[in-house]
């Protein structure tokens, strides 16, 4: 599909490879082609990025985290986040006119400015988020049963997370402070200061397991209401676009040869995209896309390792993964050498009804 | 030679990492190229890439080289069938946990004859390769040298493995096999 379109059709593309994290496809595609065409961005197109990723990060955790609560049981806290939820999604429709594929993101910039009145609204939402978003913390961090569920599940030592290239709050939830944010700081996150959030900075010590990552995760969504804060007080003015007239914008990826990495610290972990562009061509030479779930998943063998069934949807949950049609697992007894397919629907009873033990219920 | 489950603390700047490559791959170093971008206000680099292009045979003592200034974090693998040969991009980067701003990516750029469609597989150095080598096998033919696991991970079971989908010549997929979305 990619090879029959320029540069500029294929973002819309980009943007639909997921309906959580579109925009972070979106700045890792349009990174590559920038880099493969050495295209420099102004700084305020930068802050505008920054601020939309997140945004989607708050919108992605917040999610994860109601998903993850519905898995065991926790219907209470599920209907907490998806009430939370609606703020942030609300923010960016406010921000873009759009809840999902919010169309913002182009090639030498962006194609929404922050008006003040936009400000104005993230501000508003930053307070919210301060205000409502502990009450969450709480319930999922001070529940016995919550706890019971998630420690000691589905670990990932540090060392297994280094070998495996683990990405993102599954690798920070065993520890490593690995985030590009930090280390390869892109857009405006050089200026913002980000430190990777680790559970050892929280309890003192990691486990690597399925509270680890949730910890993770929540912690960041406070994480990212200062980032916030800090990109709506410092975004410098200046244009948003490196070269408004598409034409010409298309004119100079034409003119391009080479080959580009874009590569972002997206919520489930790094997001990249590696782009060709060939002179003298309308259309990407290639394009190779790699979601964070396609590195994180090539830890879950360790993950499910003397793990009941029971616990393998919220296993399988912890990573985030962004696989939209699973639906069954082959589940196999080398010992005995039988193999049976768990439906969905029964994984996540065995899950639901462990909690339901666990209670007493 | 074994992983090393721990990163480094001490980074080198890209200029000592690039000294490294020149040295350990000498004739075979083909191409290699520093990038950096400038971000932030005021500008500037705190973002590097390392691109190197370079003969085959050079494949494993570089990456064993760069192992031992880092673990050598693996991204993920590209390729494209460019006429002769396939080139094959393996994406890495080193110092990922150093602290601000001194993670430096690194592209190994490696063209393989169409005649000799094979090198050596990274499992056992860098277990996270395994899913991408598996796809570079069945999109683009490669044949990874110790990969233990060769089944299909994107194609279905019933996939017909004499074609590749990533190709541009005869092996890559005819019109037929091609299921036009509207």
């Amino acid at each position: 599909m990619a090879r029959e379109r320029n540069p500029i059709q294929v973002i819309y593309l980009a943007e639909r490879i997921c309906g959580i994290c579109s925009f972070s496809h979106i700045v890792a595609f349009v990174r590559a082609v920038e880099d493969a065409a050495k295209i420099e961005v102004p700084i305020r197109a930068q802050y505008i990025r920054s601020l939309v990723l997140e945004l989607e990060r708050i919108h992605s955790h917040i999610l994860w985290a109601g998903v993850a609560c519905y898995t065991f049981g926790y219907d209470s806290a599920f209907n907490l986040g998806m009430l939370l939820r609606e703020k942030v999604m609300d923010v960016l429709e406010a921000l873009t006119g759009n809840r999902v594929n919010y169309g913002v993101g182009t090639v030498g910039g962006v194609r929404r400015d922050l008006t003040p009145k936009a400000a104005a609204v993230v501000r508003e939402m930053i307070a919210f988020y301060r205000r409502e978003f502990e009450t969450f913390l709480d319930v999922v961090t001070e529940d016995p049963i919550a706890k019971a569920r998630m420690r000691n599940v589905g670990v990932l030592s540090p060392e297994d997370a280094v070998t495996y290239c683990a990405l993102g709050p599954t690798a920070r939830g065993s520890g490593l402070r690995v985030d590009l944010r930090h280390t390869s700081p892109y857009e405006a996150y050089g200026d913002l200061g980000v430190k990777p959030v680790v559970p050892q900075d929280y309890t003192g010590e990691v486990y690597g397991d399925v509270y680890d990552r949730f910890l993770v995760r929540v912690m960041e969504v406070i994480q990212s209401l200062d980032l916030l804060e800090k990109i709506v007080d410092g975004i410098p003015e200046g244009p948003i676009t490196w070269e408004p007239k598409l034409p010409k914008v298309l004119a100079s990826l034409k003119a391009a040869d080479g080959t580009g990495w874009g590569i972002i610290e997206a919520p489930r972990g790094d997001d990249t995209h590696i782009v060709k562009l060939t002179k003298g061509e309308d259309n990407l030479t290639w394009w190779k896309v790699r979601a964070p779930t396609y590195s994180n998943a090539v830890s879950w063998p360790l993950m499910f390792m003397n793990q009941e069934i029971a616990d393998a949807p919220l296993i399988i949950n912890s990573i985030d993964p962004c696989i939209s049609c699973m639906e069954r697992i082959l589940v196999s007894d080398e010992k005995i050498g039988r193999s049976e397919i768990v439906t969905k629907a029964q994984m996540m009873e065995k899950c639901r009804e462990k909690t339901r033990r666990l209670m007493g219920a | 030679m074994t992983c090393r489950p721990e990163y480094v603390k001490e980074c080198k700047c890209p200029d000592e990492v690039m000294n490294c490559i020149r040295e350990t791959l000498g004739e075979s170093l083909l191409d290699i190229e520093l990038r950096e971008r400038w971000d932030g206000c005021p500008r500037r680099v705190l973002y590097r890439d390392i691109w190197v292009r370079f003969e085959r045979g050079a494949y494993l003592s570089l990456v064993d080289r760069l192992r031992t200034i880092d673990f050598l974090h693996f991204h993920v693998m590209s390729g494209n069938d460019d006429g002769d040969v396939v080139t094959l991009n393996v994406h890495c980067s080193l110092f990922r946990e150093a602290g601000e701003g001194h993670r430096i990516g690194i592209t190994l750029s490696v063209p393989i004859p169409k005649n000799d469609l094979s090198i050596a597989s990274l499992g056992s150095r860098i277990p996270g390769t395994e899913f991408s080598e598996r796809e570079m096998r069945e999109m683009l033919g490669i044949h990874f040298e110790g990969l233990v696991n060769t089944n299909l991970v994107f194609l279905p079971e019933d996939w017909d493995e004499e074609i590749k989908p990533w190709r541009r010549d005869e092996t890559g997929p005819s019109p037929e096999n091609i299921r036009e979305l509207s």
